[in-house]
C-alpha cells in the first residue's frame, strides 16, 4: 500500500483517500454510513453479510464496499435505487428467521438490524406462513450467551476469537438456513477478552449475563471515560441509569485499545456503586471522629500542615487522578516528603491480534501520572518512615488494619477516601473524597499517553474530587496560593511546576488522549 | 335655602313580587308533572343510557395469559412512553429464562390518562380501561401493582384507531 492519495466520488461527495482503503471507510470520511454487520475495522473481512453493496459507475454489478479498495477517479453510488433494493433484500433474507423479541432483547435500542430495516427495510413480512427456525440458547462461557435465533451469521465473533484472540473455539456450524454459531466441544468462551464478542455483536444474539435484563439501552447515560483496571487505559464507556453503573464497554481508541477491553476490566464496575462512602468531612474531637462543614474541615487541614514540619509521608493509590496526586503533593511541598504509590500486580493477559494491548500486570491506571508528580513505587519505605513522620496523608488507598496500625503512630493523619473503613476511626482528619466515576480528571497510561475521564455519576454526601479538597486546603494554608476552579484548571497548573505535564490541557487531550513526556522517556 | 326633593311615583304594577312568584311557581309545578331525568346516582345506576365510550381512557388493567400470568414481558416501553413518568417497572427473569416485570407499578395519580403506554405495548399486555368508579380512602392505595392491575376486571379501552376513525 502506499501513501498516494486517490479521489473518489461517493453520492455526489468527493473524498481523498490513501490507495488500498476500503470504499466503506472511504465513505465514512465522506459523511455517509454504508449499512454492514460483518464489517469491522478490527477485524478481517470476509464479505459475507452482503448487506454493504453499493453501486460503482462501470462495474457490472453491485460491489461490497468492505472490501472494494478505491480507485481513483471512481464513481459511487450508496443510495442509489440498484443499492437500496438490493439492501432491502437481504434484510427480508435476514429476518425470515429473525424472531422479532425486540421488546425482551437486550440490544433493542443498540441493535443495528432494528435500526437498519428501520431505516430501508420492508414494513412487512413475505414469509408469513413459514416457521421460522428454532434452537435452543447455548451457554457459552463465564459470561456469554448465544441466542441463535437472533443470530444473523455475521461471524464477527468467529473472526474476533480466530484472528484477534487467536484462540479460535468459535465457528460455524450447520450450512444454508440452518447454519448456526457453535463451540467446539468441550470448549468455553473463557478467554480473558472473551468479552468483547457481545459487543461486536450487531444483534442481541450474544449478550452479556452480566448485563442481561438489567437495563434499556435508552435509559442509559454514557460518559467517555478511561478503564482504572491496569496501566494500559483503555478507553471506554462508562453507561449508568439513575446514578447507577450498570455496564462498561470499550470505546474506541486506535492508539490504545482500538475497539477492545478485557473482561477484568469490563468487570470491575460494583465498587463504583458502593452505599458504604464517607459522606462528610470528619475531624477529631476528643476521642471520636465528628462530621463537620468543608469549611472547618479544611481550616483543620490547614492548622495541623502550618503547626508542624518534618518529615511527611504521603500513602496514595495509583488509581487516583493525576490532578489529586498533583495537588496533594503540593500541599505538602514545604516538608520533607516522601510519596509512593501502591501497585497491585495481577497476572498479564495480551489480546495476541493486537499490537501492545494486554491487561497488564499492574493493575491500576496511573502508575506514570504518580511518577510524574513526584510519587515513587516505594510502598514499604513510605510505609516504614510514615510511623515517625508528623503528617501522613492517606490519598484513596484503603489501607489494611495492620498498615494502618503502623501509620497512626504518626503526628497528624490525614485520610482523604471514599470508602468508610473501620480503620479510620483512628485517623485524625477524614475527607471524602468522589471516586473515579465522580469527578473529572487525567490518567497518565504505561505508554505515557495523558487520557481523560469525564464524570458519570454524582458524588455521595458531601464527596468532593481530591483535587479540590488538596487545593482549597493549600489556598488556606498558603496566602495567595492559587486555587484550580476545575479539573481543568487544575491540570494546567500542574503543568506550570510540572514540565512533562507543560502545555496539557483537557481540549489538547480530546477523547483519545495525547502522549507526555514520563519518567522512562517519551512516549511513542 | 330649602331644597328640593323630586319624588317618583314607584310603579307598583311592574314590581310586584306576587306575579314573579306566580311565574316561579308555575315553573315548578311544570317540572313536578314531568317525568325526572336524574339518575340517583351512586345508589342506582343505568346500565342502558348512561354508558360511557369504549374508547374511554380510565384506571389501568394489565391483562394476563391462560395461565394467569401477566402478559407484560418487562420491555420498558410504557415507561419511556409515559409522559408523566408514572410506571415504575424492574425486570426479571423467571426460571424458565423468561422476562417478567418484577415490579409494575402505576401511579394513578400522576398518570394523566393519554393512552401510550397501551398504544405502545408490543404484547397487548398493558391497557387503559373504561372505568371511572376509582375513590379510595387513601393516597398510597392509588399506586396500583402488578397484582391489583392484573386483579381488574373492567372493560379495555379501544383506543382511536387512525384507519378507521368514525368508529368505535
Amino acid at each position: 500500500m502506499s501513501d498516494a492519495l486517490v479521489t473518489v466520488t461517493i453520492d455526489g461527495i468527493e473524498v481523498q483517500v490513501p490507495q488500498g482503503t476500503p470504499l466503506i471507510e472511504a465513505a465514512k470520511q465522506a459523511g455517509i454510513l454504508v449499512p454492514h454487520y460483518c464489517y469491522h475495522p478490527s477485524l478481517p473481512s470476509p464479505a459475507v453479510c452482503r448487506m454493504c453493496l453499493v453501486e460503482v459507475e462501470k462495474a457490472p454489478k453491485l460491489l461490497p464496499a468492505c472490501v472494494t479498495t478505491v480507485t481513483d477517479g471512481q464513481v459511487v453510488h450508496v443510495n442509489s435505487d440498484a443499492a437500496l433494493k438490493a439492501r432491502e433484500s437481504v434484510l427480508e433474507f435476514l429476518l425470515i428467521n429473525h424472531p422479532l423479541d425486540c421488546p425482551i432483547c437486550d440490544q433493542a435500542g443498540e441493535c443495528e438490524l432494528q435500526d437498519y430495516v428501520f431505516q430501508e427495510g420492508r414494513a412487512a413480512t413475505r414469509y408469513a406462513d413459514y416457521a421460522k427456525r428454532f434452537n435452543p440458547v447455548e451457554d457459552f462461557g463465564p459470561d456469554v450467551l448465544y441466542i441463535p435465533n437472533r443470530c444473523i451469521l455475521c461471524t464477527r465473533c468467529v473472526r474476533f476469537m480466530e484472528a484477534v484472540a487467536e484462540e479460535p473455539v468459535l465457528n460455524v456450524s450447520e450450512r444454508g438456513d440452518r447454519a448456526y454459531i457453535g463451540i467446539f466441544p468441550d470448549a468455553t468462551l473463557d478467554h480473558e477478552w472473551a468479552g468483547n464478542v457481545v459487543d461486536l455483536c450487531p444483534v442481541g444474539s450474544l449478550v452479556s449475563k452480566d448485563f442481561l435484563h438489567k437495563a434499556r439501552a435508552w435509559d442509559l447515560d454514557r460518559t467517555a471515560s478511561i478503564c482504572p483496571g491496569c496501566s494500559q487505559g483503555c478507553n471506554m464507556t462508562i453507561d449508568t441509569r439513575d446514578n447507577v453503573v450498570v455496564r462498561l464497554r470499550p470505546r474506541p481508541n486506535m492508539d490504545v485499545n482500538r475497539h477492545f477491553m478485557c473482561d477484568t476490566g469490563r468487570q470491575d464496575y460494583r465498587w463504583m456503586n458502593r452505599g458504604d462512602r464517607i459522606e462528610a468531612p470528619l475531624i477529631r474531637a476528643g476521642n471520636k471522629l465528628q462530621a463537620v462543614d468543608w469549611a472547618s474541615a479544611l481550616d483543620r487541614v490547614a492548622d495541623t500542615l502550618r503547626g508542624a514540619d518534618g518529615k511527611a509521608v504521603i500513602l496514595a493509590s495509583a488509581r487516583a487522578s493525576t490532578e489529586s496526586l498533583g495537588m496533594t503533593h503540593r500541599l505538602l511541598d514545604g516538608f520533607d516528603l516522601t510519596a509512593a504509590v501502591r501497585v497491585p500486580t495481577g497476572h498479564e493477559a495480551p489480546l495476541a491480534g493486537i499490537a501492545n494491548l494486554a491487561l497488564r500486570e499492574e493493575r491500576t491506571p496511573n502508575v506514570a501520572g504518580a511518577e510524574l508528580t513526584g510519587y515513587t513505587r516505594s510502598w514499604d519505605e513510605a510505609l516504614e518512615l510514615a510511623g515517625s513522620a508528623q503528617v501522613v496523608v492517606v490519598l484513596d488507598e484503603a489501607l489494611t488494619a495492620d498498615e494502618f496500625d503502623r501509620v497512626r503512630a504518626a503526628g497528624t493523619v490525614i485520610v482523604l477516601g471514599t470508602i468508610d473503613h473501620q480503620a479510620y476511626q483512628a485517623a485524625d482528619i477524614v475527607l471524602p473524597i468522589a471516586t473515579m466515576a465522580e469527578e473529572h480528571g487525567s490518567y497518565v497510561n504505561r505508554d505515557g499517553r495523558a487520557q481523560v475521564y469525564r464524570q458519570a455519576k454524582a458524588s455521595p454526601g458531601m464527596a468532593r474530587p481530591a483535587w479540590w479538597v488538596a487545593a482549597e486546603a493549600g489556598g488556606r494554608l498558603a496566602e495567595g496560593r492559587a486555587v484550580p476552579a476545575t479539573a481543568g484548571d487544575a491540570i494546567v497548573m500542574l503543568g506550570q511546576s510540572i514540565p512533562a505535564l507543560a502545555g496539557l490541557t483537557y481540549q489538547s487531550m480530546g477523547f483519545i488522549g495525547r502522549p507526555v513526556a514520563t519518567a522512562s522517556g517519551v512516549a511513542s | 335655602m330649602a331644597i328640593t326633593v323630586k319624588v317618583m311615583k314607584r310603579p307598583t304594577n311592574e314590581i310586584s313580587y306576587v306575579r314573579a312568584a306566580l311565574k316561579g311557581m308555575r315553573l315548578t309545578f311544570k317540572h313536578m308533572l314531568q317525568p325526572s331525568v336524574t339518575m340517583q346516582y351512586p345508589e342506582e345506576k343505568s346500565q342502558d343510557d348512561w354508558t360511557i365510550s369504549q374508547r374511554w381512557r380510565g384506571t389501568h388493567r394489565m391483562l394476563t395469559d391462560e395461565e394467569g400470568r401477566s402478559k407484560c414481558v418487562a420491555c420498558g416501553l410504557c415507561p419511556q412512553i409515559c409522559p408523566a413518568n408514572c410506571i415504575k417497572l424492574v425486570p426479571g427473569e423467571d426460571e424458565n429464562g423468561n422476562r417478567y416485570p418484577l415490579i409494575y407499578e402505576i401511579d394513578e395519580f400522576r398518570c394523566v390518562f393519554c393512552g401510550y403506554c397501551q398504544e405502545v405495548c408490543p404484547e397487548e399486555a398493558i391497557h387503559v380501561g373504561v372505568h371511572y368508579e376509582n375513590a379510595e380512602y387513601e393516597r398510597a392505595r392509588f399506586v396500583y401493582d402488578l397484582e391489583r392491575l392484573q386483579a381488574q376486571t373492567h372493560p379495555v379501552s379501544t383506543l382511536w384507531d387512525p384507519s378507521d376513525p368514525r368508529g368505535e
